[in-house]
């Protein structure tokens, strides 16, 4: 068999007529789902993990965007004679979070 | 489809009824699909029904970045890999018997120089088929009886295009061998005839 006679046979199978539903299919399936409701497996919502994996790409970008923004600000306030924001947090954290004497 | 957006939505408020609306607009669709698969038809409206049923039950996952006919495609076409899978293959000798005079008439002939109506082609093809494996059966369907080309039939089978391209291959190769071997077996028949 060659490929030229192969795909004869493929294009003659294309024209076959395709089926239909028969009348009242869509009532059987509401049927079929109210069963399914009835079972207690109605349409799950999504888990936290489906959730965070739709979300995810977003989140991906924020952060790299945040951290681009962050360098940014480090790079241009020297420059602009500006508090470097290391300093700043070093600042905050001095007089905040690790005083000697604690919280 | 944007009006599948605004009835989705009413199903997600709590109006099930309105599932009916989308078993009714995307049917066609879903039995076209699964009817390359499964000739029975009360078989076939079980798989379309199946279909529908998954889709309902994975609603909650449906973002919308997709078109819905698109999602439920890929329902449709997972449904007919686990219907492929779950039948059970009848590996016996490919069947002439079952094959009527005409299509027996046209792979006697060296270039297919008769025409073939397409259920006959289509029943040629079904019985040259059982020696493909599900997933190979799946692809050369999609590609070449569907048309589709191999980024859609990826993105359908969750297969990557490498994937799909070798499955193609290979279902044409064990296509075209099995085609031999019916046709070797209906000349012997022939001959045998001629003989008596």
């Amino acid at each position: 068999m060659n490929e030229r006679k192969l795909k004869k046979l493929f294009e003659a199978a294309w024209h076959e007529p395709l089926p239909a539903p028969s009348a009242g299919f869509a009532a059987r399936v509401l049927q079929a789902i109210r069963r399914d409701q009835a079972a207690g497996s109605g349409p799950k919502t999504a888990s936290i993990f489906d959730q965070l994996n739709l979300l995810f790409p977003r989140l991906a970008w924020a952060a790299v965007a945040l951290i681009a923004l962050c360098v940014a600000v480090n790079f241009v306030s020297p420059a602009a004679d500006l508090p470097s924001l290391t300093d700043g947090v070093a600042q905050v954290s001095d007089q905040w979070l690790f005083t000697a004497d604690g919280l | 489809m944007n009006d599948d957006a605004e009835v989705l939505e009413r199903i997600r408020s709590g109006a099930t009824d309105e599932f009916a609306e989308l078993v009714q607009r995307h049917q066609a669709q879903v039995f076209a699909i699964l009817s390359r698969y499964e000739h029975d038809h009360h078989r076939l409206e079980d798989l379309a029904q199946e279909t529908f049923v998954k889709a309902w039950r994975s609603l909650g996952r449906f973002d919308g970045r997709a078109p819905f006919q698109h999602w439920l495609s890929k329902i449709a076409v997972r449904v007919a890999i686990d219907h492929l899978r779950r039948r059970k293959r009848s590996r016996n000798e490919i069947g002439l018997p079952e094959l009527g005079e005409d299509a027996l008439e046209w792979l006697r002939t060296d270039e297919g120089q008769s025409e073939l109506e397409a259920n006959q082609a289509c029943e040629l093809l079904e019985v040259a088929m059982r020696e493909l494996s599900p997933a190979e059966r799946l692809v050369i369907t999609l590609q070449e009886i569907e048309g589709r080309s191999v980024k859609e039939i990826s993105a359908l089978t969750g297969s990557s295009g490498v994937a799909v391209r070798v499955r193609a291959l290979r279902a044409r190769t064990k296509l075209r061998k099995a085609l031999g071997q019916l046709k070797q077996q209906e000349n012997e028949r022939t001959k045998a005839k001629e003989t008596f």
